[in-house]
């Protein structure tokens, strides 16, 4: 019996940026009736596969096939007539025009998108323009848009990241029928978990090159893991042991906030960090978190309450009075950091640009030393010195944590350092954070994924409609109790099959 | 050792049904708030004027006619993300060559080469934005350079004052004794005509999409090229109705560069109060066309009040300030609440 030929299927696609070779060789077979994931560490080349698959980019050499014929594209568009529609984690919808003219933009079939908008339960006023829908549903209506053209393979790029768990239950379920009727999807993911229970086979990506493909049934998480890092994967969790000195209890404490109350949501938090502190906060989205971490980062001023550094207030104005005192700001979104036209070095030195101390030159050999240890420390990949755009996200994201190494501060807030970024990145940020601790700094540090508050928090507070509920060290905060906590919850309202997998405490790697 | 922690369950995002009158309020709001303007100058003016009536607004409609196809024609390449600084010398270009061709020429074949003159609109706005795509040089620059080339051909072909048109042409546009309507329907033709279909269908909507976002322009499958041709084309042929309407209105052609300055700088203004953002994908015509009446009131009323005309400049100046200052100033609250 002759073999059907695979749906897809890339060979050797190459793509270089310059300098930056970001596809080395690049193979993946998808066959007709499956779900495929394609992972990979942040640079590993995903992105620049997943552009090349939907057409927005050119590879430089390989061949890509479609049904057994082989296919060039030169958009978009003809991606689409070739039977591949892709759905990106930041929606190809136009902000200004209503849903209803971005269907007519891209000729969609209005009676072909109702069954599917019908199908994902989105319920939404077409002529409501785009730029004032949430993000999140803006994701699921750009699938039903993708399905409504019934394409052969569907294309998620990280479609489910910070989606809400019952929007995201709703896209593995048309996955899931999608595979069905014996089409294909080609799903992009950082969790593992949604991987392994969803997905037929995975391949991944490591500097460029496919390492490993195989079913997902006979791999665990770990051979993934262990294809995403190479020989980095030899470092493993930091035991709770090797963190280096815990805050001194009782010490004086460096931030104090007191009865904050700014924004929309943050209706009156008090907490304080102490000198060598790490201080995790947790929360479903959406409880006041952002608007605490920009109040105390000077960008939103607080409607009362007060924020002390060493016992005396700081103004919040703006932030230039936050980092006079200490206290800066990793933010959420890396974009609104990071100077992509500039390079590597002005990206880090930036702090050092605002002290006018001196009117005369910025000391040259002063900056160079304090940026290279920075570089160093962060292990920067300087292969892509002059624009800061052309770096992963996790590069990025490093940028814009040492640029507070070389500039200095005494309290660090991070909101959620590591969303989005891969495995080896996550664990560097995590050695530095406590890295930093043991240097007598404090960091106030939100994350989002709960696993993180053991790994790299002395203490935890949980967040809930804008006030504190909870607070625990973190050596007793697992996944169940913050939870808990996070919704509210008294210990016994939550059963704890809806908790989700309970194999995903942290263990060795093998 | 697992890299994720279970999917947080979380709660579903708010959804916001808004009633359709409550969307056409925030999405008009700026178009109604120019229409009050206008109206509040109007009002103020017919008490200014004794015996004030169709004569007023005939001025009003005719005088402001090249001005308000500049503005349309700027508006269309705004709305693209880009900007024009030779609408101007574009105007001035085909007032020269209308005047010099349709001196002595009958109705009939001044309309015939009113058409023409169209279809050259047309041409020079789709060699604007061809080189604008191949050169790929900031359109500020390209349409500034490509500014002098226009003047220095209207310079060419009319080096003095001078050309015609046929009377009943110039009535088309400028009606007969104190009829304000024929401009008025100058107006209203084009817009129906051309723009209002073209804003539904996908090349209209193309156009949008390619200031409001080039990126997901790109990757919802529109072609920059195409749209950004189609829209400097559509200016080129606003501008060529400008250039028409000078000549209708003047009755003949000149090739004046501080006229063209003038008409640029003018229209970038009405765009501007009419609630067209710079930054592209937002607004629309209606807005520029009422701006530039209100533009022309605020003088004129300074005038009948006795003010020197000059303060009058000065007062235009601090309306559009202040229009936009607040405009700005609302959304933002908006955005915040």
């Amino acid at each position: 019996m002759a073999q059907p030929p695979d749906l897809l299927e890339v060979r050797d696609v190459a793509k270089s940026y310059g300098a930056v070779r970001a596809l080395v060789s690049a193979d993946l077979t998808v066959s007709p009736g499956e779900i495929h994931a394609l992972l990979g560490a942040n640079g590993a080349g995903k992105s620049t596969l997943v552009k090349i698959l939907s057409g927005a980019l050119r590879p430089d050499s390989g061949t890509i096939a479609v049904a057994g014929r082989e296919v060039r594209f030169s958009s978009p568009v003809d991606a689409r007539r070739a039977g591949i529609a892709p759905v990106f984690q930041d929606p190809a919808l136009v902000p200004h025009l209503s849903v209803a003219d971005n269907f007519t933009l891209t000729g969609t079939d209005r009676a072909a998108v109702r069954p599917w908008l019908d199908r994902l339960e989105l319920d939404v006023d077409l002529a409501e323009r785009v730029n004032a829908l949430p993000l999140a549903l803006l994701r699921m209506l750009d699938l039903a848009r993708a399905l409504a053209h019934d394409p052969q393979l569907l294309l998620l790029d990280e479609m489910t990241a910070a989606l809400p768990s019952d929007y995201a239950d709703r896209v593995f379920a048309v996955m899931r029928e999608w595979r069905d009727r014996g089409r294909s999807v080609l799903f992009i993911s950082h969790r593992l978990t949604e991987v392994r229970e969803i997905c037929d086979r995975a391949t991944v990506l490591r500097d460029g090159r496919a390492v490993d493909t195989h079913r997902t049934a006979e791999g665990s998480e770990a051979r993934i893991v262990g294809a995403m890092l190479g020989e980095r994967a030899a470092r493993v969790d930091l035991p709770m042991a090797e963190r280096g000195p815990a805050a001194v209890p009782g010490a004086r404490p460096r931030l104090e906030v007191e009865e904050l109350v700014a924004g929309r949501r943050l209706k009156g938090v008090s907490l304080s960090v102490a000198p060598g502190e790490v201080l995790g906060v947790v929360s479903l989205e959406g409880q006041g978190e952002d608007d605490l971490f920009l109040a105390l980062a000077g960008d939103l001023r607080p409607k009362s309450g007060r924020v002390l550094v060493e016992g005396t207030p700081v103004r919040g104005r703006h932030p230039i009075q936050a980092i006079r005192r200490g206290i800066t700001l990793v933010p959420s979104d890396r974009q609104h950091a990071v100077l992509p036209q500039r390079s590597i070095r002005e990206n880090l030195a930036l702090p050092l640009y605002s002290s006018m101390r001196s009117w005369g030159w910025i000391s040259d050999r002063a900056e160079r030393r304090a940026v290279d240890k920075a570089v160093e420390e962060l292990e920067i990949d300087m292969r892509a010195a002059g624009q800061a755009k052309q770096l992963s996200g996790g590069n990025q994201q490093k940028l814009t944590i040492g640029r507070w190494l070389v500039g200095g501060y005494d309290v660090m807030l991070c909101f959620d350092p590591t969303r989005g970024i891969d495995v080896g990145t996550k664990h560097q940020i995590y050695r530095l954070l406590r890295q930093q601790a043991a240097e007598g700094r404090s960091v106030l540090m939100f994350t989002s994924e709960l696993r993180e508050v053991r790994i790299v928090c002395d203490r935890v507070v949980v967040l809930h409609d804008g006030r504190i509920v909870a607070e625990m060290p973190a050596a007793e905060a697992d996944e169940e109790r913050l939870l808990h906590a996070m919704h509210d919850l008294g210990p016994h309202d939550l059963g704890p099959h809806e908790l989700g997998p309970h194999d995903l405490e942290p263990r060795e790697a093998s | 050792m697992t890299v994720t922690a279970p999917p947080v369950p979380q709660m579903p995002p708010p959804t916001q049904p808004r009633g359709r009158l409550q969307r056409f309020l925030r999405d008009e709001a700026w178009t109604g708030a120019l229409v009050l303007l206008f109206a509040g100058l109007l009002f103020w003016q017919s008490t200014q004027v004794r015996a004030w009536g169709s004569f007023e607004l005939q001025t009003l409609a005719t005088s402001t006619l090249p001005l308000v196809f500049i503005a349309l024609a700027q508006g269309v390449v705004v709305i693209a993300g880009g900007i024009d600084l030779s609408v101007g010398a574009q105007m001035v270009l085909f007032n020269c060559v209308a005047a010099s061709l349709m001196e002595g020429a009958g109705f009939g074949s001044s309309l015939a080469l009113a058409a023409l003159t169209l279809v050259l609109g047309a041409v020079v706005g789709v060699l604007t934005g061809w080189i604008i795509t191949v050169s790929g040089v900031p359109d500020i620059i390209v349409t500034l350079a490509t500014s002098f080339i226009w003047l220095g051909l209207a310079l060419w072909i009319m080096p003095q004052p001078g050309g015609g048109a046929n009377p009943s042409f110039q009535e088309m546009f400028v009606g007969s004794g104190t009829a304000y309507w024929p401009a008025l329907l100058c107006i209203a033709v084009p817009l129906l005509v051309v723009w209002v279909p073209l804003r539904r269908s996908r090349i209209g909507l193309s156009i949008y999409a390619l200031g409001s976002d080039p990126q997901a322009a790109f990757l919802a499958g529109v072609s920059a090229p195409r749209a950004r041709m189609t829209a400097y084309a559509l200016a080129g042929m606003f501008t060529a109705l400008a250039g028409l309407a000078t000549t209708a209105y003047t009755g003949g052609g000149q090739a004046s560069i501080a006229v063209a300055n003038t008409a640029t700088l003018g229209s970038v203004a009405a765009v501007v109060l009419g609630g067209i953002a710079l930054t592209g994908g937002v607004g629309g015509l209606i807005g520029p066309v009422l701006a530039v009446w209100c533009l022309f009131l605020i003088p004129a009323n300074l005038l009948s009040f006795g003010v020197d005309p000059s303060y009058g400049e000065v007062v235009r100046g601090v309306v559009i300030v202040l229009v936009v200052l607040s405009g700005s100033l609302l959304r933002r609250k908006w955005s915040k609440a």
